[in-house]
């Protein structure tokens, strides 16, 4: 509901001409309805990652994103994403040894308004998927929120739950032991060997390999279109 | 842009196999990109036998999947495909469906390679095509295709059209042993032994009264069912162990006939009878060992030697059996086309590897310099049309040095040419007499000089220059940057539309040999000494044709590197009221390259010179026609550059 005004909120600013055009472009393609009852195989999800300055949505802040689009079932390597933001700071020695960039990198990065523009478009009204998807999302909002006043209206998947939900079935409580749906956890068990980990392409590639098995045992039990996909 | 770690991460998967394990790093990246990664449970079909090709070709990143075909409702399995394998190269090579089914047999991870991205390559990278060359030639997968499509690679380089007719059928006749020992079902194994030893033969096929077959025992029935049991069977009757029923055939098989055969039967021996059934009589029999030999003389069994040599020597030996290839191919008749492209695959390689050969040598002597090179094959080579062994023709082009480096980068790359015309004058390529090789300064420049070079014949054309100039419009790039080949190519386009005079001369240089239409009642024949009472088949009846369709290859801009039969294919298309003509000349000419292989073959030299007196009945026959489409070929080109009105 809130998401609901905060749309009509943008589009309206939009036609005032109080948003830039590329912006304005993510926010009218939300404007018609979505067609939720899309078999699996036509969607095309968009698999990302960040990498931040620690692990306070409040207060750190992201200083790459990557992501690679898949288009039902197939991951596109051509139609992928790579950006790196330009921050007066890498984090704390602990997100730096996590991250592995240094100030010195950040140099060629892109300015955060012109980052998250390239992401919008990018993404489109694309389904995003992301592993713990409420810490990235909330990370980009934030910068959404900072450079335009509005937040992602994307659909979101997250495939820790997924693989949960998948694994367990939908009200299974695994709180407790959410170390088991840690990405290194998953990729273990999902046979996927690790590479490029804590590169934010490098994991979203690795989380879009996840999420293409996650799809296809979603298909096997029974799951056929985003309503379903998305628990709607 | 797409992420550059994503796309170095697939480029460093692509890197662990060949043929991607060579690429430059660019071209790499190129591809990586272009991929599509599928994930498959076990079970799920790929696809299927009878499917339509895909736009992409697969490689197994993870897993495991099973070609199969399916043969009468069974499964046959054919290969077995795990990581790094590349799978449904079909969809690059042919026009129809799948003859197999690919189905996953473990949980697999897939890379999905585009045909134009594969075709790309094949076309601008000799590794890789020699390479596709060699998978297509060890799988059994499509034997009957394998032949012909592995060393087709080159014909498709650098064209779109391919002539799709020769494709099919034509694989060559295994000849069955029609001179079969048989005998009846009650002698005892003892005798049948003897037979078989008597005879010094393998297998002996047990028969009715009428001589149909019943079974057949072959050396392995006697040991397995014989030698190996305790006890004394050997009085017993041949029928307690033959095989039976032998598996029938008619005749007239293939090679590609016979080996997909065996593939499915997994039998050694095949029967022949009258009308291929059980129920007729014996008439010849084809084991395993017919098949092989048979496939000795298989030219991917010579390219992959080629590929794997590592001397020059080796490369000799290969051109040489090359030879006796031809000679096969010639006695059993096949088409033209199918040899001149199975033999210039093979001159292609041989000029790759002592390209490479020489490459590794300089590495010690000079620095290599970072300009891109294309070796080309000028003349009948670069037309695809060197069947036997003639003089080298060939050149360097390379792209325009840095300042400074002009003659550093020139030391290099002469250096190179002489080296490698050194080792092909080792395999049978006598040099040039005119010393039109990569080993002259003079045709070994950078692609600025050769413009200039072309500018000079086109813009300012002289009869003699001419003629001595064709060689050269007939280049090939055969290794290296072929872009740069095409980039010449696309200037001399540029000059001939600049400098309309030209193409005049050209044509009327191509009607310098008229056909000796007189042939049959005073044979028009050489004069000279050397050659006296002579047909020069090249100069008389070869050139007029290859000089024709070059000229008019050039006015309509053909882009690709055609051999004379393929310019007159495209020009049946391409020019209206060449349709038939078209046809008629390109038969024509495969009769001729034909003919001179003969004689080349018959008295161990170049084949031009033929002794009229030596032709059957058909030949000469055959050859008048020809020279009456040399005429109507020559009377198209003359009315097309109103060349009467054109003085010398």
């Amino acid at each position: 509901m809130i998401s609901f005004f905060a749309k009509k909120n943008a589009v309206r600013r939009c036609r005032r001409g109080e948003l830039p055009a590329s912006i304005c472009s993510y926010v009218n393609s939300f404007t018609g309805r979505s067609d939720l009852d899309m078999p699996l195989g036509k969607v095309r999800y968009v698999v990302f990652d960040t990498e931040t300055t620690g692990f306070d949505s409040a207060k750190d802040s992201v200083i790459s994103i990557g992501a690679v689009a898949l288009s039902g079932s197939r991951i596109r390597v051509e139609d992928s994403f790579e950006v790196l933001i330009r921050r007066g700071s890498v984090g704390d020695s602990e997100a730096v040894t996590t991250h592995g960039l240094l100030l010195r990198d950040l140099h060629e990065g892109r300015e955060e308004g012109e980052a998250v523009n390239g992401f919008l478009e990018y993404i489109g009204n694309s389904v995003l998927v992301a592993q713990h998807a409420d810490f990235d999302v909330a990370m980009i909002n934030r910068m959404l929120n900072k450079q335009y006043g509005f937040e992602l209206f994307n659909d979101v998947i997250d495939t820790a739950s997924l693989a949960k939900r998948l694994e367990k079935g939908p009200y299974y409580n695994l709180a407790h032991k959410s170390g088991e749906y840690r990405l290194d956890i998953l990729l273990e068990r999902y046979n996927i060997r690790l590479y490029d980990r804590h590169t934010a392409a490098g994991d979203a590639f690795l989380t879009a390999r996840l999420f293409q098995m996650l799809l296809r045992k979603a298909g096997d039990a029974g799951i056929k279109t985003l309503r379903e996909l998305l628990l709607k | 842009m797409p992420s550059n770690t994503i796309v170095e991460r697939v480029v460093a998967d692509l890197q662990k196999y060949p043929p991607f394990d060579e690429l430059a790093s660019d071209v790499l990246q190129d591809l990586a990109q272009s991929v599509s990664v599928t994930y498959h449970e076990e079970g799920e079909v790929i696809f299927s036998k009878g499917d339509t090709l895909k736009g992409h070709a697969f490689m197994v990143m993870k897993g495991a999947v099973r070609l199969f075909d399916s043969i009468e409702g069974k499964e046959v399995l054919v290969d077995l495909c795990d990581e790094g394998d590349v799978f449904g190269v079909r969809a690059v090579f042919a026009r129809h469906d799948y003859v197999l089914t690919a189905q996953v047999a473990e949980e697999s991870l897939l890379f999905e390679l585009p045909v134009d991205k594969i075709k790309h390559l094949l076309e601008t990278n000799p590794r890789v095509s020699l390479f596709f060359a060699g998978a297509f030639a060890k799988s059994v997968e499509e034997i009957e295709h394998t032949l012909t499509e592995a060393f087709d690679i080159g014909q498709r380089l650098y064209r779109e059209q391919s002539c799709n007719s020769f494709l099919q059928n034509e694989t060559l006749e295994v000849k069955p042993v029609t001179t079969v020992i048989t005998c009846p079902p009650d002698i005892s194994i003892r005798d049948a032994a003897k037979i078989m030893s008597d005879r010094n033969i393998g297998s002996i096929i047990v028969v009715s009264p009428e001589k149909h077959p019943l079974g057949i025992i072959t050396d392995t029935d006697l040991t397995k069912k014989v030698v190996s049991k305790p006890g004394s069977i050997k009085e017993e009757p041949v029928s307690g162990i033959m095989s039976s029923p032998v598996y029938t055939i008619s005749g007239g098989k293939t090679i590609a006939d016979m080996v997909m055969l065996m593939v499915k039967t997994k039998l050694r021996h095949f029967c022949i009878t009258e009308d291929g059934s059980p129920d007729s009589p014996v008439t010849g029999i084809i084991s395993e060992h017919d098949i092989i030999t048979s496939e000795g003389n298989n030219p991917a069994v010579i390219m992959k030697a080629i590929m794997q040599a590592s001397s020059r020597d080796q490369l000799k030996e290969q051109r040489d059996k090359t030879e006796n290839l031809l000679q096969f191919y010639i006695d059993q008749e096949v088409a033209v086309h199918f040899i001149s492209n199975i033999v210039t695959e093979i001159n292609d390689a041989i000029i790759t590897r002592a390209i490479d050969f020489s490459l590794k040598e300089l590495e010690t002597e000079l620095e290599r310099p970072d300009v891109d090179f294309c070796w080309l094959s000028l003349g009948s080579e670069g037309r695809k049309e060197q069947l036997l062994r003639t003089d080298q023709d060939n050149a360097i082009l390379y792209a325009d040095p840095p300042s400074g480096k002009a003659e550093k980068i020139h030391e290099y790359f002469l250096a190179l040419g002489k080296k490698v015309t050194d080792i092909l004058q080792h395999c049978g390529f006598v040099k040039c007499p005119a010393d039109i090789m990569a080993s002259n300064p003079v045709w070994c420049q950078p692609i600025s000089v050769w413009k200039g070079y072309f500018s000079k014949w086109i813009v300012t054309p002289e009869p003699k220059a001419v003629m001595h100039s064709t060689i050269f419009f007939d280049f090939r790039p055969v290794y290296g940057q072929a872009k740069l080949a095409a980039e010449l190519k696309q200037e001399i386009f540029n000059l001939i539309a600049r400098n309309k005079g030209f193409l005049g001369f050209f044509a009327k240089n191509a009607l310098q040999n008229p056909p000796p239409l007189g042939f049959f009642r005073n044979f028009l024949v050489e004069k000279s000494r050397d050659h006296a009472n002579e047909f020069d088949i090249k100069a008389r009846a070869m050139m007029p044709l290859s000089d024709a369709a070059r000229v008019l290859a050039y006015e309509l801009k053909i882009p690709e590197y055609f051999s004379t039969v393929e310019r007159f294919k495209r020009l049946q298309v391409l020019v209206p009221g060449m349709k038939d003509l078209g046809a008629e000349a390109a038969a024509g000419y495969e009769f001729l390259i034909r003919l001179r292989a003969v004689n080349g073959l018959l008295n161990a030299s170049s084949g031009r010179y033929i002794k009229p007196e030596t032709l059957n009945k058909i030949e000469r026959q055959t050859l008048r026609n020809v020279f009456s489409t040399i005429d109507r070929v020559q009377k198209t080109l003359n009315l097309r550059f109103q060349l009467d009105y054109i003085r010398d």
